[in-house]
């Protein structure tokens, strides 16, 4: 059984997601779905680490890629 | 994300788990932007989990990268609230002086744009009525003054 995360749509990038997800591919298992208002991350077959630790670092990585692409995006136009 | 009576609550009144401590974050009062830049800060210092259990709420949940007492997770989410703080501070000062800002970037770009060159530079000063002299500053003193000391100085009177 693995680590699933559901990453809010309204916090988190899809494309951040799943930069996220490749990068962690050589250290697991990862499976990615999109639900209607989250994304679905399951972590499985996590090698040499620990499978929570993989999991919270996966956290880390697409909250870093969700910050980092909203920054380089240009401002949204005020309605 | 309301306690349940059995979670443990931190001395700040978050709550506690497992090496973890979570709280929400009332987007009203703090922007997602303002809760985007407190994230990134703490990315390096534990792992951070966003999720949204409520509309306009934010749930915020700070894990430890080692093991760590109830004191320690307070700690850290005490001082995610202050940086929380300093964001929005920071980003309402942006917001109220940004008209000021780009008023001063383009009167800098006009300025650089309409700088005039060397031969302008060296023209202008050659137009320039360099003999005026209003102020007198360019009369030797003696010519200026002379005549008034002389009258004044018995020794210099002929008689």
């Amino acid at each position: 059984m693995g680590e699933r995360i559901s990453f809010h749509q309204s916090l988190y990038l899809r494309e951040a997601v799943d930069a996220a997800a490749a990068a962690y591919r050589e250290h697991a298992r990862i499976e990615v779905t999109a639900a209607e208002d989250t994304v679905v991350v399951e972590i499985s077959d996590v090698v040499e680490h620990d499978p929570k630790t993989v999991a919270n670092a996966f956290c880390n990585h697409a909250l870093h890629e969700t910050i980092a692409r909203r920054r380089e995006a240009p401002p949204e136009e005020d309605a | 994300m309301p306690p349940a009576d059995t979670e443990q609550r931190s001395r700040l009144g978050f709550s506690l788990g497992p090496d973890q401590i979570s709280f929400e974050v009332d987007e009203s009062v703090y922007s997602l932007e303002a809760i985007y830049g407190a994230c990134y800060l703490f990315l390096e210092k534990c792992f951070v989990y966003l999720s949204r259990s409520k509309p306009a709420v934010v749930d915020v949940r700070l894990t430890a990268r080692e093991s760590a007492t109830a004191a320690q997770l307070d700690a850290l989410a005490g001082e995610f609230g202050n940086e929380l703080i300093a964001q929005v501070s920071r980003l309402r000062l942006s917001q109220a002086t940004a008209r000021i800002r780009d008023y001063y970037t383009a009167a800098a770009l006009r300025a650089a744009a309409s700088s005039p060159s060397v031969d302008d530079l060296l023209a202008e000063l050659e137009s320039e009525e360099l003999l005026e002299d209003p102020l007198e500053i360019m009369v030797p003193w003696e010519e200026k003054h002379g005549a008034k000391a002389n009258e004044r100085d018995p020794k210099n009177d002929p008689e």
